[in-house]
C-alpha cells in the first residue's frame, strides 16, 4: 500500500499531489471536485454499481431513444445524450455527469456494505481529502463520520456539505438547491415584482455557490495542515454558503426591519436596467443604464428621440423614478433591432448591454472563441465533443485536460489492485458479489424510473 | 484565535462586489486584508439600502457586509506620486487583487510583466467582466448583462414573461469566490517552494462555468445541437412551487418520489395506473389534472412548515419559501450561530450573515467590522511605510488620498 500522499514541492499545479476520495452526489459536491480536478487534484469518485444514485449519473433517467428527441427538442437537456441516444449504457453518456467529471477517476464501490467500507476506508488511508455532500443520515449509518475517520488517518480534511447543516432541526432535511434557496430567501427576492413565487422557476444557484466556497475551504484547510500537519472537519451546508450573497437584504431587515420584496430586473439606483424584446422569438437583451451619457448615448444608437427628450426620463433619478414607463417605451424601441447588432453598436458608444444568450449561441461565441474556452474531450463510447472549459486562466500554471470523463468503474483495477493493494482474488471476489463492475445489474436498470 | 490563513497580506485594489468578496473570504479566515479606496470611497459605499435609510458612506449594508476583517487606506493611482506608494504597498503583498479595465494596470506600469520581475512570488488577479483578451475585452458588464450572455436569463423566469435574473449580485459573488480560491491555490504553491502565477478571471467565463445549470446545458447543447428553454425542465407535475396556507413550497415529487407525493396527499390508489410512472413529459393530462387538485387541496390546508416537515417525513426533497424575516427568525440558523452580532460607530449593533462554512481545527477569528473610509491611512503610511506626519496633508491636498 502507498504512503499517505505528501505535497509535492515545487509542483507546478498547485493542487498536484492532492488524493480526493470523491463521496459526492448530484450538483454541488461534484462542482467543488470538479475545480480541484482541473487544477491538479487526484479525484477518486466512488460510487455504487448495485444501486443508482439518482440525478447524478444518469443511469435514473430510463428513456428511449424517441424520448430522449423529443426532450431535447424541448429544451430538456439534463438528459441529453450524444446523437441524442441513450444507448445501452446511458450512465457514461449523461450531460449532466459529463459536464463536470473530467479529470476524475471511476472506482466502483458502495461504502454502505461491509466490503465497500473496507475499500473505502484503505482509501481514505492514502487520501488527503474527503469530500461528500450526503444526507447525514447517509454518512452517519455508513460510520464514517469526522469522529470515525480521523482515527483511519488524522491529517484528513474531511469536506461535508449537506443541505442544511450537521445541527440544527433542519439537519436531516433533503433538498436540492433550489429547495435550499426557498428555504434562505433567495427565491423570494428574485421573483417578478408582478407575479407569484410559482412564476420564479427553480433556480440551483446555491450549488453554483458552494461549488466554489468547497474548492476554496479544501485550498484552506490545506494551508492549515501543512503549517501544522493537522486534518479537520470543514462543514459547510449549501443554505449557509450561499447566505453572504444574501447580505444586504438580510442586513436590510436586521438594521432597518424591511422584508425584501421580489426584485425582478430591477436594480436599487440604476434605470433603465432590464431584459428587453429584440427581434425574432424570445430574443432578448439586458441593458443598465448607470450615468445621463450613457442614457444618451442608448437613445442615440436606437434612434429613439422621443426617449432622449422625454422629460420623465431626462436624469437617472426621474428615469428610476418612471423606470416602468421607461421598459414599456424601450421595450417598444428595442423589439425591432437585432440583438447581436445592437449588441455591438451599444458597446461601442459606451453603454453596458448583452444579449441573452442560449447555449448553441455561446458555443459559437467569438469571446469565448477567441481565449479558446471550450475544451475538447474524446471519451470511449461516447466521442469528440466541446466541453465547458474552466472558470478562470493561469498564466503559470498548466490547465490541459488530463483525463476525460470516466466510465463507470474505469479505474477498478488501477484503484484496487494498484492504489489499495488487492489481489487479483480479492478483487475478483468484490466482482463476483456483485459490489465492483462497470455496469450496472439487469434487474436496477429495469426499476430505474423515467425522468 | 488566528485563523487558518493568518499571514497571508492580501492588497485589494478592487470595488463594488467580485473582487471585496474575494478579500472578504481570506480576511474571515484570518488573512491581512488591506483595501485601497479612492479618495472618493468604494462605489459600493453609494449603494442601498442603508441604515436607517440614511444614505451614509458608512451605512450602506453592502459595504458593511462585503468589508468585515480589512484595513481600508485612501489612494489615487492615477497620479505618479500615488503609483509610487502603490508601488510600495505590493511590494509588502502576498497576493494583489485589482479589478481595472484591461491595460490599465500596464499603463501604470504595474502590470504583471513588470512587478514579477522583482517578486516572483507575488500571486496577482485580474477581475474584468470579460477578460484580458479577446474582442471584448473592453466591453462594459455587470450583474444583469453578464447574466444575460453568461447564462442564467436563458433558463430563470416563466416562459410567458422576461427572462429573470438572480438575486442581488449573485454572478459577482461567484466570480469573487473563483478569485478567492485562486488566489489561494497561487499563495499554497509559493508557501510549498513554487513561483507566484497571475490569474486572468472574467466574470463571463465564470457564468459560462456556473454550475447552476449552465455547465451542464452547454454539453448538452453540444452533444444535441439544441439549446435550453426557460423553465422548460422545472415544470412537472407534483413538483415545483405551489401555494400553501400561508405561503409557498417548493416539493419535488416528480420522479422516484411520485410515490411519496401520493402518499403526501392521500391518493396512493392512483398509484395503480402504470402511465403515472412514465417520463413526466408523456404522462396523461388527465392524471396530472388529477394529481394536481388532490396535491392543492392539501395544500390548502397545511402551513408551508408543516408541508415541508410531513414532506421531509417521506423522504421528499423540498422546502418552504420563506421571507429575509422569516429567515432572520428561523430557529434552525440561529441554534447554529448563523448570525454576528458586529458593532460600528456609525450603525451601532447589528446582525450580519455570518461564516459560509466551519472549520474544526482552524476556526476563523473574531469578526471585525468594515473600516471607515481611510481609517488605517496613518497606520498604514506613518507606521509602516515610514512616510512623514506631515507629508500626509500635502498627499490629501494633491488628491492622492
Amino acid at each position: 500500500m502507498a504512503d499517505t500522499t505528501k505535497y509535492p514541492k515545487n509542483a507546478k499545479r498547485p493542487l498536484e499531489g492532492v488524493r480526493i476520495a470523491d463521496v459526492t452526489v448530484v450538483w454541488a459536491g461534484p462542482y467543488v471536485t470538479q475545480l480541484l480536478g482541473e487544477w491538479g487534484a487526484e479525484i477518486i469518485r466512488v460510487e455504487p454499481i448495485n444501486r443508482i444514485q439518482p440525478y447524478s449519473r444518469g443511469g435514473d433517467s430510463q428513456v428511449t431513444k424517441e424520448q430522449a428527441t423529443a426532450l431535447a427538442q424541448q429544451g430538456q437537456l439534463l438528459g441529453a445524450y450524444p446523437d441524442l441516444d441513450p444507448k445501452d449504457d446511458r450512465w457514461n453518456r449523461s450531460a449532466g455527469f459529463n459536464a463536470h467529471s473530467r479529470n476524475k477517476k471511476s472506482m466502483a464501490c458502495d461504502i454502505t456494505s461491509p466490503e465497500g467500507k473496507e475499500a473505502f476506508i484503505r482509501l481514505l488511508k492514502v487520501s488527503d481529502c474527503f469530500i461528500e455532500n450526503n444526507v447525514p443520515i447517509t454518512i452517519e449509518k455508513a460510520g464514517l463520520t469526522w469522529d470515525e475517520v480521523r482515527e483511519i488517518n488524522p491529517r484528513l480534511i474531511m469536506l461535508r456539505m449537506p443541505a442544511f447543516g450537521l445541527s440544527g432541526p433542519y439537519k436531516y432535511y433533503r433538498a436540492f438547491g433550489t429547495h435550499v434557496e426557498g428555504m434562505i430567501g433567495h427565491h423570494l427576492i428574485r421573483g417578478y415584482p408582478n407575479a407569484g413565487p410559482d412564476y420564479t422557476g427553480d433556480a440551483f444557484t446555491a450549488d453554483a455557490l458552494a461549488g466554489v466556497l468547497g474548492a476554496f475551504a479544501i485550498v484552506t484547510a490545506l494551508r492549515h495542515r501543512e503549517r501544522t500537519g493537522e486534518g479537520q472537519q470543514v462543514e459547510m451546508p449549501l443554505a449557509e454558503a450561499f447566505l453572504p450573497v444574501l447580505g444586504e437584504f438580510i442586513m436590510d431587515y436586521t438594521m432597518n426591519g424591511r422584508v425584501t420584496e421580489p426584485q425582478g430586473n430591477r436594480h436599487p439606483s440604476h434605470a433603465p436596467h432590464g431584459v428587453y424584446p429584440t427581434e425574432g422569438d424570445d430574443q432578448w437583451i439586458a441593458i443598465d443604464v448607470a450615468t445621463d451619457e450613457e442614457f444618451a448615448a442608448l437613445c442615440d444608437v436606437l434612434g429613439a428621440g422621443a426617449l432622449a427628450s422625454d422629460e420623465r426620463f431626462a436624469a437617472s433619478d426621474q428615469r428610476w423614478k418612471h423606470r416602468d414607463a421607461l421598459d414599456t417605451a424601450l421595450g417598444e424601441v428595442t423589439r425591432s433591432h437585432d440583438k447581436e447588432a445592437l449588441f455591438r453598436s451599444l458597446q461601442a458608444a459606451g453603454v453596458n448591454a448583452a444579449p441573452v444568450h442560449n447555449e448553441v449561441e455561446a458555443l459559437a461565441d467569438e469571446q469565448l472563441a477567441a481565449r479558446d474556452w471550450f475544451r475538447e474531450i474524446t471519451v470511449p463510447t461516447v466521442g469528440t465533443h466541446r466541453y465547458p472549459g474552466y472558470l478562470f486562466k493561469m498564466a503559470n500554471t498548466p490547465d490541459e485536460v488530463r483525463l476525460p470523463p470516466p466510465l463507470l468503474g474505469e479505474h477498478n483495477e488501477e484503484i484496487y489492485l494498484d492504489l489499495l493493494g488487492y489481489s487479483r482474488e480479492e478483487l475478483d471476489a468484490m466482482i463476483e458479489k456483485g459490489l465492483v463492475g462497470t455496469t450496472y445489474p439487469p434487474e436496477v436498470l429495469a426499476s430505474a424510473l423515467g425522468l | 484565535m488566528p485563523g487558518p490563513l493568518e499571514g497571508i497580506r492580501v492588497l485589494d485594489l478592487t470595488s463594488n462586489v467580485a473582487g471585496p468578496f474575494a478579500s472578504k473570504l481570506i480576511g474571515d479566515y484570518g488573512g491581512e486584508v488591506l483595501k485601497v479606496e479612492p479618495p472618493g470611497g468604494d462605489p459600493s459605499r453609494r449603494y442601498g439600502p442603508f441604515h436607517g435609510d440614511d444614505p451614509h458612506p458608512e451605512k450602506s449594508a453592502l459595504y458593511l457586509h462585503l468589508n468585515t476583517n480589512k484595513r481600508s487606506i485612501t489612494l489615487d493611482p492615477s497620479s505618479k506620486a500615488g503609483r509610487n506608494l502603490l508601488r510600495r504597498l505590493i511590494e509588502r503583498a502576498d497576493i494583489l487583487l485589482e479589478d481595472f479595465a484591461p491595460g490599465t494596470m500596464e499603463s501604470w506600469g504595474l502590470g504583471w510583466d513588470d512587478l514579477r520581475a522583482t517578486q516572483p512570488n507575488l500571486v496577482m488577479i485580474s477581475i474584468t467582466p470579460y477578460g484580458q483578451t479577446g474582442p471584448y475585452r473592453d466591453f462594459k458588464g455587470s450583474e444583469i448583462t453578464l447574466e444575460a450572455i453568461g447564462g442564467p436569463l436563458q433558463n430563470n423566469g416563466h416562459i410567458s414573461l422576461e427572462p429573470l435574473k438572480l438575486g442581488g449580485h449573485t454572478a459577482l459573488y461567484h466570480a469573487g469566490a473563483a478569485a478567492g480560491f485562486a488566489a489561494l491555490m497561487g499563495r499554497l504553491r509559493v508557501e510549498m517552494g513554487g513561483e507566484g502565477d497571475y490569474v486572468d478571471l472574467s466574470v463571463y467565463e465564470c457564468q459560462a462555468g456556473f454550475r447552476d445549470r449552465r455547465t451542464v446545458y452547454l454539453t448538452g447543447a453540444s452533444y444535441t445541437g439544441y439549446p435550453s428553454k426557460r423553465g422548460g425542465s422545472t415544470i412537472r407535475m407534483g413538483s415545483g412551487v405551489r401555494p400553501a396556507l400561508d405561503g409557498y413550497v417548493n416539493v419535488l415529487g416528480a420522479g422516484n418520489r411520485l410515490p411519496a407525493l401520493l402518499k403526501l396527499i392521500d391518493r396512493e390508489d392512483m398509484a395503480e395506473n402504470p402511465d403515472i410512472f412514465k417520463p413526466a413529459a408523456f404522462i396523461p393530462q388527465d392524471l396530472v389534472d388529477e394529481v394536481e387538485a388532490s396535491y392543492l387541496m392539501y395544500l390548502m390546508q397545511n402551513t408551508k412548515l408543516e408541508v415541508i416537515a410531513r414532506a421531509q417525513e417521506l423522504g421528499m426533497l423540498c422546502g418552504a419559501i420563506l421571507t429575509t424575516e422569516d429567515l432572520v427568525k428561523d430557529p434552525h440558523y440561529r441554534e447554529r450561530g448563523m448570525w454576528d452580532t458586529i458593532d460600528h460607530p456609525f450603525t451601532g449593533p447589528i446582525e450580519y450573515p455570518g461564516r459560509p462554512l466551519i472549520m474544526s481545527a482552524s476556526p476563523r477569528p473574531a469578526p471585525r467590522r468594515a473600516p471607515l473610509l481611510g481609517e488605517h491611512n496613518i497606520e498604514v503610511y506613518i507606521d509602516e511605510l515610514g512616510l512623514a506626519r506631515e507629508d500626509l496633508p500635502l498627499l490629501r491636498a494633491q488628491g492622492v488620498i
